[in-house]
């Protein structure tokens, strides 16, 4: 009953490895489930109560019908046979009653441990430093909010309901039947063991089986949705036959893993029901000499032959429940790491509030690199006076966009300084840093909600007339009118309704509407209609009036228009200052800028 | 996809036809399941046999030939059992196999048009999730139905011989555990797809936040997002809880039901047997025939819900595969003749349903020259370039490649015929080579490498970890837009096609990338006849002609300084500042 995800065919192929099985591991497992629950100690008692209960009037209806047949029928007291029918249905409705609660409260806790986990998590995620997000791939930190938390709920709900429910099950059902007859219960339960060792080849195998069988569905799954997704290049290269027989051998291999499966499946269950017939036979068989030699009742033998009707489904259900535990351990593991993740970029204890900065920025000395990588700033210096419109160009991987986010102090530099109005950007607070700093990523990210709710991304107390006033300022105003609600059109995700260029606008209203005191914009590099940008040339201008801005420049305009242009070459400064002063130098802005003309 | 309800029952006998092919498998599973359900009944009726015909009358050699008898019956059962899941397991996977590659195969032929309405996600869910549904209904449910039914059937009957009386209290409980089981599958099921549609939504909260950790940094917005967050997270509880108290309900409800008959059976039973009427092997038999019972009768109902969804599942396959292949070889297609590569529209007219697109486009491009197509968003410049490769047919006129219409040749003959480089390229998960070689398998190493050299691709691809052999894609490495433009440009060239179609290949790169790139296709287009689809005037410049749509209409064509004078649309893109500028320093540059 899944509902199709983007991307879920990525993680779907995944198996649980548990590497870490020591005391110390399993112990803090322990204690992260132990302080999750803590707080519904009332409602997992309750739970545990009635799961007892559950346990013990499920047990009783085969006794009954024991006594039924020994003390009612044998007795031929009609009374005593009313009796205990009338007991045999309150046990049941005892039954009915506890099983109801133990569902309830269980399944309760067991959804709102999820919830608060999942909670806790992401509270964790938004502590962490860009860093984090940067060093490990989108897709698989999603995956521990989600397909890790349903593995957990796998075994929160479900898992520890059977447990304990089967277990008591089994224990109480053994119980009784030596309780009724030591040795006929002795001479049943011989079929145990094997009936265990069946189950236990019958669990590696078909874990092995079905592992294989969920990787090569995983990959019929990527495989048909990228060709749907590059439908229009199979067609236009005519690769039809051969990506349909690609399909057929991809289809085909899924097809022979999962036969594996009918094969374990069809040894396994018609064993577990041979089984439950050699049982029988030795109820019946050595429960009959017994009885000839009044030994037993005949009661016993109908209270053993119910008993054994329920006796096997635990022992399944418990060597199930193997997997949804592994499964659910790694999913732990993994969550907990992430939990473990300490945020790099803390405020310091004595970060006081920036505040408000006029924007003078200086880079003193700095060297910088990510994590333990080497050196991708060797020694920036730059005096940035308020006010200045800065344009960093450079190759790919020269080191703009590392300058960007050391400002906004994403990441802390390794040596030398940076300072915006003299203050050193790690003795203030992060949030009152960036509350003045307004960042416009290339892509224009928009979020799914209304228009107005992604322009007041930054300032959501704004007014409606504050957000139309933004864009009307950068020209969105006109396109967002014609939106089927205007400001309330709802963006789906991604915004994906909007052109590149409309998103670029609305990232530019934003980026206004929070007015912030020192810009730092990645410029797309993508090219849009010649009416859209001619509009975004007009909205930079706007918005980069009266603030200082860093711009990692790709538009001839931008980078002519800018007061100062930094040229940066594998993580150095070679050359800085106005077009006209560096075009007379000759130097490499000059041959950059050979390339631009030529472009634009 | 339109929702337009097709009768229920014929789209359940359709699904039927999913069997065909495995009749006689059907046939022999449904013997096999016949023969092992008999033999469990027959288990108990000689249970009955053990109590009154040996233990009663003490009769120790009776005993142990009945022992010999269930032992006997519980193999035959084992093994029949054996051989039905063998064969209906196999004929299962090959229904699946079957459906699935008939639905990959139908997906494959539809055309653009097609693919133009409907998204990725939504075909992928038909693709997945519904077959699922069906594919498990048609290989596991119809035969575990029959099964069940079976065990119904023949335990009525049994026990109905037996003591008719009795039979009919005990079995008045069945149709109420019937009813029940199919309710709680009715009403669990939507609240449980709605558990599910809810938590894909906290997985898209999750996407966007992470994905946008930049935005939500730059902008301190982390306490909103995580009210967000919660908001989504808190009603899949809501939603779970909800689901979770129809268990609540009904599960217990399932398991109280059948308790309701055994006691009936007990006293009733019990009674009897004190007045003589019923034997203690009888006795026996009903307690055991009523808990023989209870899973069928469960499965039962739940079978009923599960042939509703895979019905509704079965529709929406269906709406995939009845969709309409609307590109269509002429049954006497010929191979496209060799030639020059010369294109050519003649009063072509085109429309997306009611939505005029395009209105009498004459345009012949002689061989070997290059046609740029310009102007605004929405005046039908791909449209006219993704009618040569006859991704769409036209509503009126016609469109030829050498003097010959589209529409007559084989479709392969024609593609092979035509390079294109879309504007955002999509790479496939495979290597650099064989995403180079997509349209030519058979390519040497020799021809990758040329072709790579020839689109400035080679210089970063023996960069890449694994050179040529470098896995790409979704599942390899990100390359950038920049570089997957240059993988397409090559792709494009292997083929040595007539007609390069090139869709602004160079749109989203940087400035000296561009250059490059453009370099490679100055290359590239040498002895091709190329159209171009182009944003920026230095794509231009590589045209020996321009073409002005407006609105679906050519509405001027021309050199450079032919537009100047005779096009208002050309000038307004033109005259856009920084356009003028750079073309005179270029000239200045050349001169």
């Amino acid at each position: 009953m899944r509902v199709w995800q983007p991307g879920s065919h990525l993680s779907m192929a995944r198996g649980a490895q548990v590497e870490d099985w020591s005391w110390k591991r399993t112990l803090r497992r322990v204690s992260t489930l132990a302080r999750l629950t803590a707080p519904y100690k009332a409602r997992t008692a309750l739970a545990l109560g009635a799961l007892g209960a559950a346990t013990l009037t499920a047990l009783a209806p085969p006794y009954l019908a024991k006594l039924a047949l020994d003390e009612g029928v044998r007795n031929q007291d009609f009374g005593l046979l009313v009796l205990v029918v009338v007991a045999f249905v309150v046990a049941g409705a005892l039954n009915l009653g506890a099983s109801s609660a133990q569902t309830y409260f269980t399944g309760w806790t067991g959804e709102r441990i999820l919830a608060d986990l999942r909670k806790t998590l992401f509270r964790h995620l938004q502590r962490l430093s860009l860093g984090f997000f940067e060093r490990n791939r989108a897709g698989v930190i999603i995956s521990r909010l989600t397909n890790d938390v349903d593995a957990l709920d796998q075994l929160v709900t479900d898992g520890v309901t059977t447990l304990f429910q089967s277990t008591l099950i089994l224990i109480g059902s053994a119980t009784i039947l030596f309780f009724l007859d030591w040795r006929l219960a002795l001479a049943t339960l011989t079929v145990t063991p094997l009936m265990m060792a069946g189950t236990a080849a019958f669990r590696v195998y078909s874990a092995r089986a079905y592992r294989s069988v969920r990787e090569r569905l995983g990959l019929v799954t990527a495989t048909l949705a990228e060709d749907i997704a590059g439908i229009r290049v199979v067609q236009a290269f005519t690769r039809e036959p051969a990506s349909e027989e690609n399909f057929r051998g991809v289809n085909s291999r899924y097809r022979a893993a999962n036969h594996r499966t009918v094969v374990t499946n069809g040894l396994y269950f018609p064993f577990v029901d041979f089984l439950s017939s050699a049982a029988t036979a030795v109820v019946l068989g050595y429960g009959g000499w017994l009885y000839f030699h009044g030994q037993v009742s005949e009661g016993t033998l109908l209270a053993f032959l119910l008993y054994l009707s329920n006796f096997f489904d635990p022992v399944q259900q418990l060597s199930q429940l193997y997997n949804t535990f592994l499964a659910a351990v790694a999913a732990l593991d993994k969550i907990m790491d992430v939990l473990d993740e300490e945020p790099e970029l803390r405020d310091r204890p004595g970060a006081v509030e920036l505040p408000r900065i006029e924007g003078h920025v200086r880079f003193e000395g700095v060297r910088f690199g990510y994590g333990d990588g080497p050196d991708v700033l060797h020694g920036i210096d730059l005096d940035v006076p308020a006010g200045t419109t800065v344009a960093l160009v450079g190759h790919t991987g020269a080191g703009k966009s590392t300058i960007a986010k050391l400002l906004a102090r994403f990441y802390d530099p390794r040596e030398g300084r940076i300072a915006i109005d003299g203050l050193d950007l790690r003795n203030v607070t992060q949030e009152s840093l960036r509350r003045q700093l307004g960042i416009v990523p290339q892509e224009g990210f928009l979020f799914a909600g209304t228009v107005h709710d992604n322009i007041a991304f930054g300032t959501p107390a704004a007014t409606r007339e504050n957000v139309a006033r933004a864009a009307e300022t950068v020209g969105a105003h006109e396109f967002v009118e014609r939106l089927e609600d205007g400001y309330d059109t709802q963006l789906q995700e991604r915004g994906t309704r909007l052109s590149l260029g409309q998103r670029q606008l609305v990232a530019f209203a934003r980026a206004l509407l929070a007015d912030p005191r020192i810009l730092v914009l990645d410029e797309a590099t993508s090219s849009v209609d010649i009416g859209t940008e001619r509009k975004i040339e007009t909205a930079l201008r706007r918005l980069l009036a009266d603030r200082t801005a860093f711009i990692i420049a790709h538009r001839l305009s931008t980078i002519r228009d800018a007061d100062l242009i930094v040229v940066l070459e594998h993580g150095r400064i070679v050359e800085q200052g106005s077009h006209a002063e560096l075009m007379a130098r000759q130097g490499l802005y000059t041959s950059l800028y050979g390339d631009w003309a030529e472009v634009a | 996809m339109k929702e337009q309800r097709v009768p229920y029952r014929r789209t359940f006998v359709r699904l039927l036809g999913f069997l065909g092919p495995y009749r006689w498998s059907l046939a022999v599973s449904v013997a096999l399941a016949v023969g092992s359900g008999l033999a469990a009944i027959g288990l108990v009726w000689v249970t009955k046999d053990v109590i009154d015909e040996a233990i009663h009358p003490r009769d120790e050699r009776m005993l142990w030939i009945f022992i010999g008898v269930i032992v006997a019956l519980g193999t035959a059962r084992a093994l029949l059992m054996m051989g039905r899941r063998f064969i209906s397991g196999r004929q299962a996977l090959g229904v699946e196999f079957d459906l699935r590659n008939a639905l990959y195969a139908h997906l494959l032929r539809l055309s653009f048009r097609f693919y133009d309405r409907h998204q990725t996600g939504q075909l992928m869910s038909r693709a997945t999730v519904d077959l699922q549904t069906v594919r498990f209904f048609l290989g596991y449910g119809l035969i575990f139905f029959f099964q069940n039914l079976l065990t119904i059937v023949g335990v009525t009957v049994v026990t109905l011989v037996l003591e008719w009386r009795l039979a009919l209290v005990a079995l008045a409980f069945t149709p109420f555990l019937v009813v029940l089981a199919y309710r709680y599958s009715h009403v669990s099921h939507p609240i449980l797809r709605d558990v599910q549609q809810k938590l894909a939504d906290v997985a898209t909260v999750a996407e966007e936040n992470i994905v946008g950790v930049h935005v939500v940094k730059a902008f301190a917005r982390e306490e909103q997002e995580q009210r967000k967050f919660e908001r989504a997270s808190e009603s899949v509880f809501g939603q779970s809880v909800q689901a979770n108290r129809q268990r609540a309900i009904y599960v217990p409800l399932l398991a109280f039901v059948p308790l309701l008959a055994q006691g009936s059976v007990l006293l009733l039973g019990g009674w009897m047997v004190v007045n003589d009427t019923l034997t203690v092997g009888q006795f026996f038999a009903f307690n055991l025939f009523v808990t023989m019972l209870i899973m069928p009768l469960r499965m039962l109902g739940m079978w009923i819900g599960q042939a509703q969804r895979a019905t509704a599942s079965g529709e929406r396959i269906f709406e995939v595969l009845d969709a309409e292949v609307d590109i269509l070889e002429q049954p006497d297609a010929a191979e496209l003749p060799a030639g020059p590569g010369r294109i050519g529209f003649e009063a072509v007219e085109f429309a997306y349903g009611e939505t005029p697109v395009l209105a009498g486009i004459d345009l012949e491009v002689e061989p070997g020259r290059t046609v740029a197509l310009i102007g605004h968003t929405g005046s039908g410049k791909t449209t006219v370039a993704s009618l040569v490769p006859r991704f769409y047919d036209v509503t009126a006129g016609r469109v030829s490649v050498d003097g010959v219409d589209v529409r007559d040749v084989k479709l392969a003959s024609l593609r092979r015929e035509i390079g294109i480089v879309a504007q955002d390229p999509f790479l496939f998960s495979a290597t650099v080579r064989e995403n180079i070689a997509f349209g030519a398998p058979w390519a040497t190493d020799e021809d990758v490498e040329r072709v790579a050299r020839l689109a400035q691709a080679h210089e970063f691809v023996a960069e890449l970890p694994a050179a040529y052999d470098t896995m790409v894609g979704e599942r390899g490495i990100t390359l950038s837009g920049g570089q997957r433009q240059r993988l397409a440009i090559a792709r494009a060239l292997i083929m040595n096609p007539r007609i390069l179609i090139l869709d602004d290949a160079t749109a989203s790169v940087d400035a000296t990338t561009e250059a490059k790139i453009r370099q490679g296709l100055r290359e590239a287009m040498r002895g091709r006849t190329t159209l171009i689809i182009a944003h920026r005037l230095s794509t231009l410049a590589l045209a020996d002609e321009l073409v002005v749509l407006d609105r679906g209409r050519i509405a001027a064509r021309g050199t450079h300084d032919d537009l100047l004078t005779t096009s208002a649309v050309y000038r307004q893109i033109y005259e856009h500042g920084l356009l003028e500028r750079e073309f005179a320093e270029r000239v200045e540059a050349t001169a």
